[in-house]
Order: C-alpha cells, then structure tokens, then sequence
C-alpha cells in the first residue's frame, strides 16, 4: 500500500510539474484548447518595432482598406486560451525551472533572478502592480483572465478586457500621436489589415512588471502583433496573437510570443455580461509584512465594496441595493 | 508513510501553483493550503465582486457569541461557468464551507467548496484551497465522520 501510494505521488509530481512545455499549454491562462501554440517569428530581425511594423506595412502594399460590410467580425465574448509567455524566459520545467540565459540584459536579468528567487522560495513575487491597485496595462493585458470583446471597425479596433478596464484602442491607418508628453499604461497603438490579419505597432507605453512571474518591463518596451482567427479540426475556433517585444533597456534582442483567445460560450450561456470592475473602492490586497494579505472586515482600511457612499445620510446611497448588507467598518472618509 | 504525504503535499502544492495562474489576481501565500476546515454560518454577505469574490459568514463560536468570517473564492467570471451567480448565497442563508485558514491566524480564509440549505455542493475557490469534485467527495466522507479539520480526519485514519 506505501509502495502504492508512492508511486501516485510520483505520478502526480510528474504531471504537475514537469510538462513537456511547462508553462504555455496547458498551465498558462486558459492553455490546453485546440493545438499546441507555435511561435511565428518575424521574417528577419529588425532593429526597432517601427522598422518592423514598416517593413510588414510596405510587404502588405499600404495594407487591405476594409469596409464597415468587409472588416473582418470576432463579435462575442472570449476568453484566454493559453500563450508561451514564460517560455521565453525560464528554462524548463516550469515553476522549478531557471531564469533563462542571454533574455534580458544585465540589470534586468539580475532583477529577474530575484524575483524568481521570491517566487520559488516564498511562493510570491514582492511586487505585484495588480497588488498595489496599479492597472494591469500592456503587456499583461495580452494574458489577463476574465472575459474579453474585439470590436472592429474599418477605422478603429477596440480591444476590450473585462478587468480594470483594459481599452485598448487600435489606430487603423494613422500615425502614432503623443500629445500627452508622456507614456501610459496602454501607450498608443496603430495598425492596418492585411486581408483577415490585423497588425499593430504600440509603444509610448509605462514601466512595469511584464506580470507577477515575468521580468520588469523599460518605459522603451514597444510590441508589434499580429491579430489572425484560425479555425482548426474539431471545431476549435481561436483568436491568435503572434507578438514581438522589444525593449533596449531591458531585452538583448526581440522576444517573440504568442497569445490566444477562444470564444466564451459557457459565459454567454450563463448570462455574463463586460461590468467595469475598479480597484480604488473594492481592493483589499496590501502586501504587509512580507507578504500578501488581504484587509478584513473591521480592521483599518479596509475597503466596504458594497456598503454606502462617501454620503450614507443620504437614501438610496449602499452600493448594495438589492440585498442592502452592511459590513464591520470600512466607513470612507470626505 | 511520511515521505508519501510529503511528495502527495509536494504535487498538491505544484498543482495548486499552476492552477491559481488560471484565474488569480493575486498571490495565495496568505492561506495556508496544507490545511483544510469546515465551517458552518449563516451569511452576511456574499461579495460578488471581480477580481475575487467574497463570502462574509457569521460562525457562531463555542461560547455563544459570533465572529464574522471572511472567506475568498474566485472571480464572477469563472464562477458563472460553474453555475454560481451573485445570488447563490443569500443574506441569512445557512452555509457550510471548506476553507484553508490564513496563515496569520485571523478569521478568514481561502473559499474550497461550500453546501448550501438545500444540500448542493458548489465550487466557489480559487487558488487559495480546493473545491474541486474530489475535495467534496473526500470531505462527504470525512465529514460523514464528524471530521471538521483535515489534520485530524488524516490522524484518524
């Protein structure tokens, strides 16, 4: 019976820990729908996202015009359906498995390793923007869970995450603009269409961490994607983003990706429809201590998500108004 | 024996690591996950909220008074594709849940599965412990035991 036993476990290490492709399908955000995710590389390698972006622009002759009646529809709900992000930077297996070598440059690769040192030895990263109530942003909107909306018009795409929210929006045919003087948290996207493939070119874009596992991103880190919907045997309908970053502060050269939605049926059946969800009034993660905990009721700070407004002497001001609950605490002040 | 729990514990843990990455918004170290209870309360609140849901239960204690407990389950949007809407737990409801405590020791935890009045199981967690099919088969038996702790359901063993 002990033999037994452990060779379960064995077993059960085996296949929680050492997949073959330890990170993209099926441990990633959704992975393990339809075929294994294979990377497309650029057709060369370029030297900047704009000389990338251009050299794809020219190969399309300025780019497919489409029409209110012609632009390709990805309508509906979808959901995250696996990338191979941390494949390129740690090496196998997974979660026990080394920052990868000649990724990133020397500062950030040194970042890195502590981070993934945290990881491992703690069970947590020290940093966490989500954590600290900063928006998720790009890149991490690539991989965010939670439902998702692609709307396409012939002059504009809105890229839509139900967290945060995360609107990206999607120049068709213009030029980047920054009248802002400044970076942001989703910068500004361009992009034209090839016949059903969208591309884009997006920079302008906020330091940050890549997400909870990945390196820190430069205020440099720029991306060019290129949005196809593949259908593969068995029905298996996916939304595929090949992506290349680059980032002269923190990478040695380009890093390729790729990212992929299904569509959500199972939340459209269930009736889900996009809510804007925000931190500022419901967070209630803080990283104390060493680590990360959660507010509770009753203690100082912490958040009432459904109590009232900042003007409760008023009536009909709880923000829970169907079943109209109170909780210890949690008062915001004027 | 031992050395058997521990590589079980060691697949549990890696299983959990990989599958709080389908949903979470945060990191679970807060929860001790090598620990399971059940509890049984009536309901506060139940915080339908993204990026993680929220049941608020009041446990009576051992000497008659109440303590407000707070347990985390999953985000609305998973837990709509397992049948769990922003009603499933009403105000005044008597609830029993499996949770794994935080690790500070004050009154909450990460949500496993939870019993409803009517005798359902449903599947509200997230990373921060198990409520899965197999958590509610194990625990049907070893709460048909009067077990409320996993540590002791495996000493009695």
């Amino acid at each position: 019976m002990n033999r037994s036993l452990r060779w379960i476990a064995v077993a059960a290490l085996a296949l929680f820990c050492a997949p073959s492709r330890p990170f993209a399908q099926p441990g990633a955000f959704g992975g393990g729908y339809g075929p294994p995710l294979v990377v497309v590389p650029p057709p060369k390698t370029f030297a900047t996202s704009e000389e990338h972006y251009k050299f794809l622009l020219a190969a399309a002759k300025g780019g497919t015009k489409h029409t209110i009646a012609s632009v390709p529809r990805w309508d509906g709900l979808w959901v995250t359906a696996g990338n191979t992000h941390m494949d390129s930077f740690i090496d196998p297996p997974g979660f026990t498995g080394k920052v990868r070598e000649g990724v990133l440059t020397p500062p950030y690769e040194k970042a890195y390793k502590e981070r993934w040192r945290q990881q491992q030895e703690l069970g947590e990263v020290q940093y966490d923007r989500l954590t600290h109530c900063e928006p998720p942003g790009y890149p991490r909107w690539l991989l965010e869970p939670y439902s998702h909306e692609f709307v396409n018009l012939p002059q504009e795409s809105y890229l839509i995450n139900d967290f945060g929210p995360g609107i990206r929006r999607v120049y068709v045919g213009q030029e980047h603009k920054n009248v802002f003087g400044t970076h942001s948290w989703y910068g500004d996207t361009i992009g034209f269409w090839d016949a059903d493939k969208l591309v884009t070119n997006t920079k302008y874009l906020l330091p940050a961490d890549f997400t909870r596992w990945s390196p820190m991103t430069s205020n440099q880190f720029e991306s060019v994607e290129t949005w196809q919907l593949k259908k593969y045997a068995g029905d298996v309908e996916r939304l595929e983003v090949q992506v290349t970053f680059y980032d002269r502060h923190a990478f040695i050269k380009p890093v390729n990706a790729v990212y992929a939605f299904r569509r959500g049926k199972e939340l459209e059946a269930a009736g889900h429809r996009v809510q804007h969800w925000e931190c500022e009034t419901s967070n209630n993660d803080v990283f104390d201590k060493g680590t990360t905990t959660s507010r509770l009721p009753g203690e100082a700070g912490f958040k009432d998500a459904r109590g009232t407004t900042l003007f409760p002497e008023l009536p009909g001001q709880s923000r829970d108004p169907i079943y109209n609950t109170t909780l210890p605490g949690g008062k915001e002040s004027k | 024996m031992k050395t058997t729990f521990g590589m079980l514990g060691s697949a549990f843990l890696a299983f959990l690591m990989m599958a709080s990455g389908a949903m979470a918004h945060h990191s679970f170290a807060m929860f001790d996950r090598t620990v399971e209870k059940v509890a049984t309360g009536t309901v506060a609140r139940w915080q339908f909220n993204a990026p993680h849901s929220w049941l608020y239960l009041n446990v009576k204690n051992a000497d008659g008074s109440e303590t407000l407990w707070s347990f985390e389950g999953s985000a609305p949007q998973a837990l709509l594709t397992r049948g769990i809407t922003g009603s499933t737990f009403e105000p005044g409801a008597t609830v029993t849940l499996s949770y794994c405590p935080m690790k500070d020791g004050r009154p909450g935890g990460g949500l496993g599965w939870a019993r409803l009045a009517n005798g359902t199981f449903v599947n509200p967690s997230d990373g921060g412990c198990d409520g899965s099919d197999n958590a509610i088969a194990k625990w049907k038996g070893w709460m048909a035991k009067g077990y409320t702790s996993s540590a002791d359901a495996q000493k009695g063993k």
